[in-house]
């Protein structure tokens, strides 16, 4: 019966085949349109959530997207009240303004050295001073842990009649130098208790192999601990840098604005004229010191989140 | 534990000493003594000690600013926090949907505010306010037919309020939402299908079966954020400074001036021959002292000591 192919068969029994395929096949897409509405009332809830994301995607992407696209736009198309999401003639010539006509490069150099130097000092002490607090006891140790978290919350803007007095008798006053100590001291804060949290997951036993072999504190914390601990430490950077990159009040208060000695939020702020902003010159320059950042951020991500939720301080 | 030598621990010990001595224990006691003096313009050398009277000066005769910028703060905190954690909770639970697809797309373009430095934050928004050129307003005008249309985001206070609130939301979310993201995988799937099985409705299951097991997540994470809300400066003033000042008096703090924005403008006047350093020390103490409360509070709540106990 299968073999024989359908023209063999009488007109008769196909019409009769086909009217008892009819109705079936008129039942399969009432099913097929109430499976629809089933599937609909099922899939309601994910069309809900994605309509969610989609909304919140907007809401996170359109400020980063339409400072993007602006540093793109001429200024003339910039003081426009019509809106425009897409550049009219795309050009570099915000780029090659705020590279060429302002100081910006000498502003991120600066932010460099400020940032970079304060992450060094701060490194330093931290991880020694957490070596300490975890390894040794010693009395007024748990007073230290709980000092240095009161000192967390002590923003440094309201010690800045303090810090000018200090960096004055130091010398280091409107320098870059000088603000970078300051930067050090409100990192160490943070850094004790993230990498002290870090050494105490580390195994002590190696440490005391190593002693045992013969070599002192020292050795065992340069040759054992720190190595160990680079996640750790590598997260406590981050968290330096660009906490110091971000900050604004106290660079602007104890630098010397003189030869655009200034770090670059510092600069951006002063390129704001007393009228009118240069959105262009500023998309441009927000572009410029965002993408390194956001990469190296998108990177870190990983690592960073490791680092974090192993240390003492979560957050 | 390792045992070693004094001489040893002190070496160990004595960079973060000396930098912590000089530079964040120091300014505290100067600052500290200096609200008891009457330094000012006129007293810049020959000032003395004037017992508690700055500090009544400033609860009582500067027109109560310090108080109403205790409580406009309180109320940006309370705002800012309260939706950007319920919002990175919200996100991480869409995100969380096991039949939600490209999670990792989805948190990497969620996330992407969390990493744009706070100071370009601010001047982005800044634009995006703008009354003329600003695209919000744009829109406005487009969705009204009207090409006067617009808020002055940045000129009326509680608009001023509500934008700066809603930078800090932008900012803010995605830390909460990859701290719950993560809280949220660690939850064993079994629990909510026992949950299910036992005809706990959807808000039942949230309520008692996932709250519970969030909360040691979220707790410290959101006191500590609650922390650096108070202490939220770069978002605030290089968008607003602090105003719009309506009242026309300079003692009169701003629509958006919070605690450390009004430190940094009484600071930051240190031309103004009327400064009065005293008075300035005595903010910074009492904003310290609310800070501590905080501190304390948050320390008392959560387990953030425990490692203090090892």
């Amino acid at each position: 019966m299968s073999d024989q192919p359908l023209e063999a068969l009488p007109a008769e029994a196909i019409s009769t085949v086909e009217a008892i395929a009819r109705p079936r096949s008129v039942a399969r897409s009432r099913a097929n349109t109430a499976d629809l509405f089933k599937r609909l009332r099922d899939n309601l809830g994910v069309i809900g959530i994605y309509a969610f994301l989609g909304v919140m995607v907007i809401f996170a992407l359109f400020p980063i997207y339409y400072v993007f696209q602006a540093s793109f736009n001429t200024t003339q198309a910039l003081i426009s009240t019509q809106l425009q999401l897409v550049p009219q003639a795309p050009g570099w010539a915000n780029y090659q303004f705020i590279l060429q006509q302002e100081p910006f490069l000498t502003w991120m150099k600066n932010s460099f050295i400020a940032v970079g130097m304060a992450t060094a000092i701060a490194l330093v002490c931290a991880t020694t001073g957490a070596y300490a607090l975890s390894r040794f006891r010693f009395p007024g140790r748990r007073f230290g842990l709980v000092m240095l978290m009161v000192l967390q919350t002590f923003p440094g803007l309201l010690a800045i009649y303090a810090y000018e007095q200090i960096l004055t008798t130091i010398g280091l006053e409107g320098q870059l130098t000088g603000l970078a100590i300051v930067y050090a001291a409100g990192n160490i804060v943070i850094g004790v208790w993230n990498i002290k949290g870090y050494f105490d997951t580390i195994p002590v036993e190696l440490e005391e192999a190593a002693l045992v072999d013969g070599g002192n504190s020292f050795l065992a914390f340069f040759r054992i601990v720190l190595p160990l601990a680079a996640p750790a430490i590598a997260a406590s950077a981050i968290l330096m840098f660009v906490g110091g990159w971000n900050e604004f009040a106290l660079a602007k208060l104890l630098l010397n604005p003189d030869n655009n000695n200034v770090t670059i939020p510092v600069g951006l702020q002063q390129l704001q004229g007393e009228n009118s902003t240069p959105w262009g010159y500023f998309a441009a320059s927000a572009v410029l010191v965002s993408l390194p950042l956001m990469a190296i951020f998108l990177y870190m991500q990983r690592f960073f989140k490791a680092g974090l939720t192993i240390g003492g301080v979560k957050g | 534990m390792l045992y070693a030598r004094r001489a040893t621990v002190a070496a160990f010990l004595l960079p973060t000493f000396i930098i912590i001595a000089l530079i964040n224990l120091y300014p505290i006691f100067y600052t500290a003594n200096l609200s008891f003096t009457n330094k000012n313009a006129f007293h810049l050398d020959n000032y003395h000690y004037i017992g508690t009277q700055n500090y009544q000066d400033v609860i009582q005769q500067t027109g109560g600013a310090f108080i109403h910028v205790l409580l406009i703060t309180t109320l940006y905190v309370v705002a800012c926090v309260g939706i950007y954690v319920s919002l990175g909770l919200i996100t991480a639970m869409a995100l969380n949907h096991p039949r939600v697809k490209g999670k990792g797309i989805w948190s990497i373009l969620l996330i992407l505010p969390w990493a744009v430095p706070t100071f370009i934050t601010a001047l982005i928004w800044k634009f995006l306010y703008d009354y003329n050129f600003g695209p919000i307003n744009q829109f406005i005008r487009v969705i009204t037919h009207n090409p006067n249309a617009g808020i002055g985001w940045l000129d009326q206070p509680v608009a001023a309020f509500i934008a700066v609130v809603v930078v800090n939301i932008w900012m803010s979310y995605p830390f909460f939402m990859t701290i719950s993201l993560g809280a949220l995988q660690s939850i064993p799937p079994e629990l909510l299908e026992a949950a299910r099985v036992d005809g706990a409705t959807g808000w039942q299951r949230f309520r008692f079966v996932m709250l519970p097991l969030l909360r040691p997540a979220l707790l410290p994470a959101t006191i500590l954020s609650t922390i650096t809300t108070f202490q939220m400066f770069n978002t605030v003033y290089l968008i607003t400074q602090g105003g719009p000042f309506t009242t026309g008096n300079i003692n009169d703090p701003g629509a958006t001036e919070f605690l450390i924005v009004y430190m940094y403008n009484r600071v930051q006047n240190t031309g103004n021959i009327f400064i009065n350093y005293g008075h300035v020390a005595t903010v910074a103490v009492l904003v310290f002292a609310v800070l501590l409360v905080l501190m304390l509070a948050s320390l008392r709540f959560t387990n953030l000591t425990k490692e203090v106990k090892r």
